[in-house]
């Protein structure tokens, strides 16, 4: 096992980058406000809003993350009536997936946060007269976040293991080019070269959340 | 002598707790009026009653001529909120906003809420600051303070806002003796001040030397009203009487 062959090799992967970073930073991109947006209405007043976000929640959390991959990629389209409007490409409905799915979990991430965030809070700002809107965007939601933040490191770090999923809709990602590789030459090493971007990507989250959670300590 | 507060009959109960049964008293203008009694007497509850924390069940609550509790029902919530922001409130437990700076603790309500220029906020942080004690701690974020430089910085926050009352809920409650002492002597520069305030409170000495008025209150009523030499020296009613034996 040559270093020529090694370098081949992660060239070869990284081919397959472009989706699976693509991938990771449009689900965090748009899953985190989504999941918020869902958060308030988790906690909203209304019951029938309250329970259709849990009924929501309930299904994402509760079914795979491939199921819901295959059901956006192949199963959509097959829905009578709208279905022919929502054909998209592999990645498009990849990402439609991981970002309905992980905006589930961000939902109960960022419940759980602000239900940490103390009464008192809420009513020193009443008295002060901030608005509602103002009280949530000030003062809940940055203390929301700090407790979150080791929550969030976590999800940041799975969805960059889950990108490998996608592999299963025939989408190029670095394990895709990994396991063709590792056909056509018949040396399993390409799977450890995949293991290691993996691992570079989630060093560098880990890195960035410790920084992150130093940043936020008060 | 102008009239701040005026509360009359006011009710509050929590499902079948009657906390409040018929409250009335006035706050004159410039004046410190100290609420004091029994543990479970209401007296949170009706300072809390009277900044819309919580609401009243029955009642008048009038603040410089204008209501916005009459006979038991609300004005509406936009004018509720403009009668209450004549009034600043002080909690037992600071509730401070830990997440930003003692400045910023300071000149956020003004800045956001008032839209008031950061630049002259700030400046007039810097006097509060200097009043209760504090300058140099600026930068500091609330949880790098004691007890007692949390509370002072609380009362600098309420009077960012120009308050005509402050309302006290027990500021004292949860600090040791030497700390209440540093908390006690910025009321007390208050109260010389002629800040209208109304302090529900365990110390009895701020009571006996500082107030301009004693409310006592017990089984949601007010049992005495006086001066305070009156109401320690010379109370009339058996439970004040038994209560201000138990103490001295």
């Amino acid at each position: 096992m040559s270093p020529e062959y090694l370098g081949q090799l992660a060239s070869s992967l990284s081919g397959g980058l472009q989706y699976t970073v693509g991938l990771f930073f449009i689900t965090i991109i748009l899953s985190m406000p989504l999941g918020l947006m869902f958060t308030f209405l988790r906690i909203s007043k209304n019951r029938v809003i309250r329970g259709i976000t849990g009924g929501y929640v309930w299904l994402m959390r509760g079914t795979p993350l491939l199921l819901q991959l295959f059901f956006f990629c192949y199963g959509i389209t097959a829905i009578p009536g709208i279905g022919r409007y929502l054909v998209m490409g592999r990645f498009e409905s990849a990402c439609v997936a991981f970002v309905l799915n992980y905006a589930a979990y961000f939902c109960e991430i960022f419940r759980g946060g602000i239900l940490s965030v103390d009464q008192g809070q809420y009513e020193a700002a009443k008295v002060l007269g901030f608005s509602k809107w103002k009280t949530t965007r000030l003062i809940v939601i940055p203390q929301m976040l700090k407790v979150s933040l080791p929550a969030i490191s976590n999800e940041a770090i799975t969805l960059v293991k889950d990108t490998a999923l996608i592999t299963a809709i025939g989408v190029t990602e670095v394990l895709y080019f990994a396991k063709a590789a590792v056909n056509r030459d018949v040396n399993a090493m390409a799977y450890l070269v995949a293991a290691a971007f993996y691992l570079i990507m989630t060093y560098g989250l880990t890195v960035l959340f410790r920084w992150l959670e130093k940043k936020y300590h008060y | 002598m102008e009239e701040m507060i005026r509360v009359e009959n006011l009710k509050k109960s929590f499902g079948q707790d009657e906390v409040l049964k018929s409250i009335s008293f006035t706050v004159e203008k410039g004046e410190t009026v100290a609420v004091i009694g029994t543990s479970g007497a209401g007296k949170s509850t009706m300072l809390r009653c009277l900044i819309g924390l919580e609401q009243a069940n029955g009642g008048t609550i009038t603040v410089q001529g204008e209501s916005f509790l009459k006979d038991g029902s609300y004005v509406a919530e936009a004018e509720q909120r403009r009668i209450c922001s004549k009034m600043g409130m002080v909690f037992q437990n600071f509730n401070l906003f830990p997440h930003i700076s003692v400045m910023d603790n300071l000149i956020y309500a003004p800045v956001h809420v008032r839209k008031e220029d950061k630049k002259t906020a700030m400046e007039r942080a810097m006097e509060h600051l200097k009043m209760v004690g504090l300058v140099g701690k600026e930068s500091a974020y609330p949880g790098q303070l004691s007890g007692g430089q949390k509370q002072r910085v609380a009362i600098a926050r309420a009077l960012m806002m120009d308050p005509d009352v402050l309302l006290f809920d027990e500021p004292t409650s949860s600090l040791d003796p030497q700390l209440t002492a540093e908390v006690l002597a910025v009321m007390r520069d208050l109260a010389q001040k002629k800040m209208t305030m109304v302090v529900v409170t365990h110390e009895m000495g701020f009571a006996r030397e500082a107030a301009d008025k004693v409310l006592f209150m017990g089984g949601g009523h007010i049992l005495e009203e006086g001066a305070p030499y009156d109401i320690f020296h010379n109370p009339k009613d058996a439970r004040v009487k038994e209560f201000i034996q138990s103490i001295l």
